[in-house]
């Protein structure tokens, strides 16, 4: 059997407290999972590697914080949107990404820019670190 | 490249099965009216359980198995197996039964589970039943008295419908339930910031004027006659104000669900044998042609509008029915969005047209292209597990031509049901009376 019983989601974890965003990426088809799991979603497969993720990525969807989508302890994000996020190893994921505002929504969409560049980073939260993305400088 | 979705093939069933009987209690707050504050579990879910059996003609020891949803037992009831806790209450003492909860899908999966039980052959006659206290608690150590359950208490428990091993930790799938079908729309459709708003509003109206004739619903005051009291001659401009404040990026306050208590049933059989389960009852029966369902876990992007598309293809694949052909639609749309955006993805409203339907009226009860005409999770109410049985009880009933003063303005022969929820499950099926 090729699965092996293993702590995926506290090494991505242990990776973030080193500095490292890492995803599984699989060894048939290519496919990255991000964030990690066991097998492959495109292919099925349960030969993956874990792989550092370059970072860069583009923003496709944009919606703005409001009242029920707000939460006290996400005021240390600054500005920021929801969205939907590829990166550049292709996968897909729904995540927020800092330095968005109203007023940058609506030039990129007047503009028709959509999807917009953005890169990931390592947010810490309360007791942990996370990954949040940061819209690029050029927008 | 479109985030990964894979694909099922669904097959047709062993054997038809259709609808015999419902049964639907009036959604309400319990805890509010003296006369309804008190009730258990046990005696909403057996109403809605005997009043299908009734319905049905079908003796509760006819019934070989019953499946039981509730969305939230641990938190709402104290239960753990919620099923074996209401067991004694209509005649089924003994027989076998299964609890499940799909959040705010199970009373979908609640005819999914039962189709499929009655298709296999194991049974030939099932009860399917769904109970939810969706706006009060069991008070611990007390048998029967319940508290009233605040938004923060509610909201507390929302969170554990997301994985808490990235999804939480990302903080995006929980909080884009609210906006991102309606960001979706907006964009691929090319409406402006006003033609969204008011479609978001039109459908809140439309919902609240088919309630407003449906004598179990919730909430039936219409939008207009609240307008007039606030002092607005338009209603639209009623809806625009901080009266309907915006509680998303596009979501306004109407636009959210009414949590509420209720319990609704169905009574499936195989459809050779209709005759002899219902006796002397001479309503027809409804065939449930086929189902589509399909999930995408919150960090799935779009995950609504994803899953809603494979559910609908696989339904229309397994049925062979056309779009055209479905009469009335239904859409759990405890976020009001859901209501325009599966209907279009089902070929019900024509692509990009749907929000203009919505504004011209014409999906309310007496329009041409009624959508939940019960009033929806808007205005008839959110027990979360039972209101996809209350959807397919007012189905039923319209298809039967006993809607009262809610009934269509045509006879329906096919409908279209689409369950959403439980970050999330999106279960569709269509059916259709039968000849």
């Amino acid at each position: 059997m090729s699965v092996k019983l293993e702590k995926v989601v506290e090494t991505f974890y242990e990776n973030l407290e080193q500095g490292r965003i890492t995803g599984r990426k699989c060894k048939q088809c290519g496919a990255v999972e991000f964030p990690p799991v066991y097998a492959c979603n495109s292919c099925g497969s349960t030969d993956m590697e874990w792989v550092e993720i370059s970072g860069k990525a583009k923003m496709y969807s944009i919606v703005m914080p409001a009242p029920l989508s707000m939460k006290p302890e996400y005021k240390s994000l600054g500005k920021f949107a929801y969205g939907e996020v590829e990166i550049e190893e292709g996968a897909r994921l729904n995540a927020v990404v800092r330095g968005m505002t109203k007023k940058k929504r609506k030039e990129i969409m007047e503009n028709k820019k959509l999807p917009v560049s953005c890169h990931a980073a390592i947010y810490q939260r309360d007791g942990y670190k996370t990954v949040v993305f940061d819209l690029d400088e050029e927008q | 490249m479109d985030s990964v979705m894979n694909e099922t093939k669904v097959h047709p069933y062993s054997r038809g099965v259709s609808i015999i009987g419902v049964g639907c209690t009036p959604f309400m707050y319990t805890v509010d009216n003296p006369e309804t504050n008190g009730l258990t579990e046990g005696e909403m879910f057996g109403y809605a359980a005997l009043q299908a059996m009734e319905d049905a003609g079908v003796n509760p020891q006819k019934v070989d198995f019953y499946f039981h949803g509730e969305a939230s037992p641990l938190n709402g009831s104290n239960y753990l197996t919620p099923n074996i806790q209401v067991a004694n209450w209509f005649g089924m003492k003994g027989k076998a039964s299964i609890h499940h909860s799909e959040a705010c899908c199970t009373g979908y999966y609640a005819v999914e589970e039962a189709v499929n039980a009655v298709a296999s052959g194991k049974y030939n006659c099932v009860l399917s039943g769904c109970v939810e206290f969706g706006d009060s608690l069991a008070v611990p150590g007390h048998p029967y008295k319940r508290e009233k359950m605040t938004m923060d208490k509610f909201l507390k428990t929302t969170s554990w419908l997301y994985d808490r091993n990235y999804t939480r930790s990302l903080m995006a799938g929980q909080e884009l339930i609210y906006d991102d079908a309606a960001e979706w729309y907006k964009r691929t459709r090319g409406l402006t910031d006003q033609q969204m708003d008011d479609t978001l509003n039109r459908m809140c109206i439309n919902n609240r004027r088919n309630a407003s004739v449906n004598p179990l619903a919730l909430e039936r005051r219409t939008y207009e006659d609240i307008a007039k009291e606030k002092g607005f001659d338009n209603v639209m401009d009623y809806m625009r104000s901080p009266y309907n404040p915006q509680m998303g990026d596009f979501l306004r306050a109407s636009g959210v669900e009414l949590k509420c208590d209720g319990a609704a049933a169905v009574i499936v059989c195989a459809t050779e044998l209709v005759d002899r389960y219902m006796g002397n009852k001479n309503h027809k029966a409804v065939e449930v042609l086929g189902t589509g369902c399909a999930a995408c876990e919150a960090t799935t992007p779009h995950f609504e509008v994803s899953a809603t598309k494979e559910a609908v293809r696989q339904v229309y694949e397994v049925t062979g029915v056309k779009p055209e052909e479905i009469d009335i639609f239904y859409a759990n749309d405890f976020i009001i969005t859901s209501h325009l955006i599966s209907a279009e993805i089902a070929g019900y409203l024509p692509y990009g047209e749907g929000w203009k339907y919505i504004c011209e009226g014409r999906t309310a009860y007496d329009g041409d292209k009624p959508i939940n005409t019960n009033g929806g999770r808007t205005s008839f109410g959110h027990a979360h597990a039972a209101s996809g049985l209350a959807d397919l009880y007012e189905a039923v009933r319209q298809m039967r031509g006993e809607a009262g003063a809610g009934q269509v303005k045509f006879l329906p022969k096919t409908a279209m049901l689409r369950g959403y929820g439980g970050a999330q499950n999106i279960c569709t099926y269509i059916i259709r009376t039968a000849e």
